[in-house]
């Protein structure tokens, strides 16, 4: 790996670096996709970053990481997505990766670190179940042990690209005695076991995004377990702050907001003051929401860790974004609800791909619902 | 007599769509070129449905737009791919306001029996309202009109048996009525958000000999005018079928999902969403109901397209709102192709976008209706 420190870089130099790269190596007609990318896609990119010892951001030299601080952190995704880089299934960078280093043991974090850094082992996340949704922690799917192995039982629902991935980092109950959050373990196995059955199901847009994932007596050996058995959901939950705040980015709004102003100016409404009037109060919002999202920003480089209050991110950022794709099919008028990419006044547009994209940001990683429970509990300390 | 009549319309109506319109058959239609069911028109036409805007005098019922948008709002609630708007209200509309008395005494009666199938392109470019917007090259010549140029837009021309387009003379609009395979006239397809498709048509000379002109000038713009304000009316009713059954879906969605060992609709947030889509879905029949009467009276065009306007306004928001709503309130499961909420989005969506978007008749009520008096 390069032995550059990049924390020690002016963060002028450091962003004019990334800049260069992302501009110079990124394939152009990836920018700004509006939809969620396939693994054999994103590979190409993926190997690129890999070979510049640029993939894992987060992750500390030793292990094949930038070691960035927050800071600089902050600098490579915003080049990133200035620049309209897609974001890969980076699942195992974002979320196992961090888990092993935290709760893992020797074996787990040799064995899988490195694999997945290079993108060998790519990870779908198993928690959903038909009837644990936005209630997780009522999931059944069982592991019981039996010698050396766990034996699973059970299905897992919307795992997101289970088709492609190898791994599946898991949440399973492992008693049934303790009280609901008690009772769950985390594991990390392979997909192709024996007795897994992976089935895609076909999301509005047409794409087959998530899979229902059945499990029949599976068998994984015990130490696939990552932390303490029946301490699972505190492992799975050490991380959905920053969940939050990577999902409450500015970001993906903002590629909409692109487009919506592409169509404006092609058709001339930007001279229409009942137009601009709405244009203008949705980039505003998401200017605003660019400032809330740079305060907790600001309080990850201070290395302080963040609040229930991250959930308002979340909701406000998913429910402009939704709002702006809403505005963008409607402005369309009858081109709107054509379907794929075609010619608006001499601009190439797709208004449908960016309005399904956008319909489950409000659902997925904690609903806009449970996420305003969540702040009216615990920060407006409401009576429930 | 009205009411009565209506009241056994409804029941046909929603007796028709129990026993065969499922949903199965709309997946199996969505995306083929021939996108809905000639045999299905057909017994529409039998009950009657497809003579209701059709005059008497031409082997219709001459009844009025209540009864049509009875019928659009069963096919709404069934997610029917079947252009019953476009082809049985827009175009026999435009035909019966016409001044050939030979065309319509040929067309009028193939039309309300369901053998002959038109759809009208008038349209060029996306969001135009009306006649004005028109600028397909007609020119006269002997017998007739040449038309250049090309149309958009164009529902129900998958399965189309003729078309109604209009084109611009130097004397001013004109609508000619063309067979499918008239020579100089070709069709493409362009695939919508609900499986059906807009025909797109390319006119190189296509003729309109004199016997096929609908009507020219003044008469053709006023009847054009008056056939898109009805059938904005009906496509609204359509759209009111669309959010009425989203709703219904999500409400029993609710009494049923259980999270967190309850309903899902015993969580307020969700209620009070619930609440608020109902109330929408109750001002759009409302508005609905109040529209179809002033409009079966006949008003003078001013009044008449405010009211359309306000209609299509309400009901294009409203029908989206549910139905996207209902997504968010089904969870994971909404997004799925397998689950029908997302089809009725989709429907909403084109149904909300055609003949004119909610913000495009807010606008154009403003213009009529709050024109200064002088
Ligand atoms: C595109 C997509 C990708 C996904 N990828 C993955 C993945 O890779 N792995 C994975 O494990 N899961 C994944 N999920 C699942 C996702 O996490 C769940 O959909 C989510 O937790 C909501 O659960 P549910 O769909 O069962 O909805 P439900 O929990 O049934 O919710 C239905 C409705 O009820 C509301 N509701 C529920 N509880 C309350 C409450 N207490 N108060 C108020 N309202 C409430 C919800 O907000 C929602 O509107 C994905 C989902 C989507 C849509």
């Amino acid at each position: 790996m390069a032995e550059i420190d990049y924390n020690a870089l002016p963060d002028a130099d450091f962003r004019a670096m990334v800049r260069e790269f992302v501009e110079t190596e990124y394939p152009q007609d990836m920018r700004f996709l509006s939809r969620r990318i396939r693994m054999d896609e994103a590979r190409p990119w993926w190997n690129k970053l890999v070979k510049k010892g640029w993939i894992a951001p987060n992750w500390p030299r030793e292990l094949g990481g930038m070691a960035l601080d927050p800071g600089k952190m902050v600098i490579y995704l915003e080049e990133m997505e200035r620049h309209g880089v897609m974001r890969a299934a980076d699942q195992g960078i974002t979320q196992v990766g961090p888990i092993l280093m935290k709760y893992g043991t020797d074996a787990q974090k040799d064995y899988f670190l490195e694999r997945t850094r290079t993108g060998d082992i790519i990870w779908a996340q198993g928690y959903s179940e038909p009837n644990a949704g936005s209630d997780l922690a009522n999931l059944q799917t069982s592991a019981v042990i039996e010698g050396d192995e766990f034996v699973i039982n059970g299905m897992k629902i919307w795992t997101s690209f289970a088709q492609e991935s190898t791994h599946i980092y898991l949440l399973v109950r492992t008693d049934r005695e303790a009280k609901k959050q008690k009772g769950i373990s985390f594991l990390l196995i392979e997909s192709d076991l024996p007795g897994i059955t992976i089935r895609p199901i076909r999301n509005i847009a047409g794409h087959e995004e998530f899979c229902q994932v059945f499990f029949d007596n599976v068998r994984v050996p015990r130490d696939r377990l990552v932390g303490k058995l029946n301490e699972g959901w505190t492992v799975a939950k050490a991380l959905l702050g920053h969940e939050r705040l990577n999902i409450g980015s500015p970001r993906r709004p903002q590629y909409a907001l692109m487009r919506l102003e592409m169509l404006a100016r092609a058709k001339g409404l930007m001279d229409d003051a009942g137009f601009v009037d709405r244009f203008v109060a949705i980039k505003l919002d998401l200017e605003d929401l660019a400032s809330l999202y740079g305060r907790y920003v600001e309080q990850v480089k201070r290395g302080e860790p963040l609040g229930p209050d991250v959930s308002q991110l979340k909701i406000w950022a998913m429910e402009v974004w939704q709002q702006l794709t809403d505005l963008l099919v409607e402005t369309g008028a009858e081109d709107g609800v054509i379907e794929g990419a075609h010619d608006v006044a001499g601009v190439e547009l797709d208004f449908l791909a960016p309005f399904y994209y956008a319909r489950p940001g409000t659902i997925y990683g904690g609903s806009s619902e449970v996420q305003r429970n969540i702040l009216s509990k615990y920060v407006l300390e409401l009576p429930s | 007599m009205a009411s009565e009549h209506a009241a056994m319309l409804k029941e046909s109506v929603a007796d028709f769509i129990a026993r065969g319109m499922d949903i199965g058959r709309v997946r199996k239609l969505r995306g083929t070129p021939g996108e809905y069911d000639r045999a299905v028109w057909k017994q529409m036409a039998d009950l009657g449905w497809l003579g209701i805007a059709v005059p008497e005098a031409y082997g219709g019922m001459g009844l009025g737009l209540a009864e049509t948008a009875i019928v659009a709002e069963g096919l709404g609630r069934a997610l029917a791919p079947e252009p019953y708007t476009a082809c049985a209200v827009l175009a026999a509309t435009i035909l019966a306001e016409g001044d050939n008395e030979p065309l319509k005494a040929d067309v009028l009666p193939r039309i309300a029996g369901g053998d002959l199938i038109p759809a009208v392109a008038w349209q060029e470019q996306a969001g135009a309202t009306d006649g004005a917007h028109v600028a397909l090259a007609a020119t006269p010549f002997e017998g007739g009109y040449r038309l250049n140029g090309t149309k958009r837009y164009v529902v129900g021309a998958a399965g189309a048996d003729a078309y109604i387009v209009a084109g611009k003379a130097d004397s001013g609009l004109v609508l000619g009525y063309l067979d499918r395979n008239a020579a100089g006239v070709t069709q493409a397809l362009e695939p919508l958000a609900d499986g059906r498709h807009f025909g797109t048509l390319a006119l190189d000379n296509a003729l309109v000999p004199r016997e096929r002109v609908i009507a020219t000038g003044d008469a053709a713009a006023a009847a054009l005018s008056r056939a898109l304000d009805r059938a904005r009316a009906v496509a609204s009713a359509e759209l009111y079928g669309v959010m009425s059954r989203a709703l219904e879906m999500s409400v029993d969605y609710m009494k049923t999902r259980v999270q967190f060992g309850k309903p899902i609709g015993s969580f307020q947030a969700l209620q009070h969403r619930a609440v608020n889509l109902y109330i929408q879905q109750q001002l759009a029949s409302a508005t609905l109901d109040d529209s179809l009467r002033v409009l079966d009276r006949d008003p003078e065009p001013r009044q008449r397209a405010a009211i359309a306007s306000r209609l299509k306004a309400r009901c294009s928001d409203a029908g989206v709102r549910i139905a996207r709503e209902a997504i968010q309130i089904h969870g994971a499961i909404g997004f799925t192709d397998e689950y029908d909420a997302g089809l009725y989005l989709k429907r909403a969506l084109v149904l909300a976008a055609w003949l004119g978007t909610a913000t495009q008749h807010r606008r154009r009520y403003a213009a009529l209706a709050l024109q200064s008096e002088d």
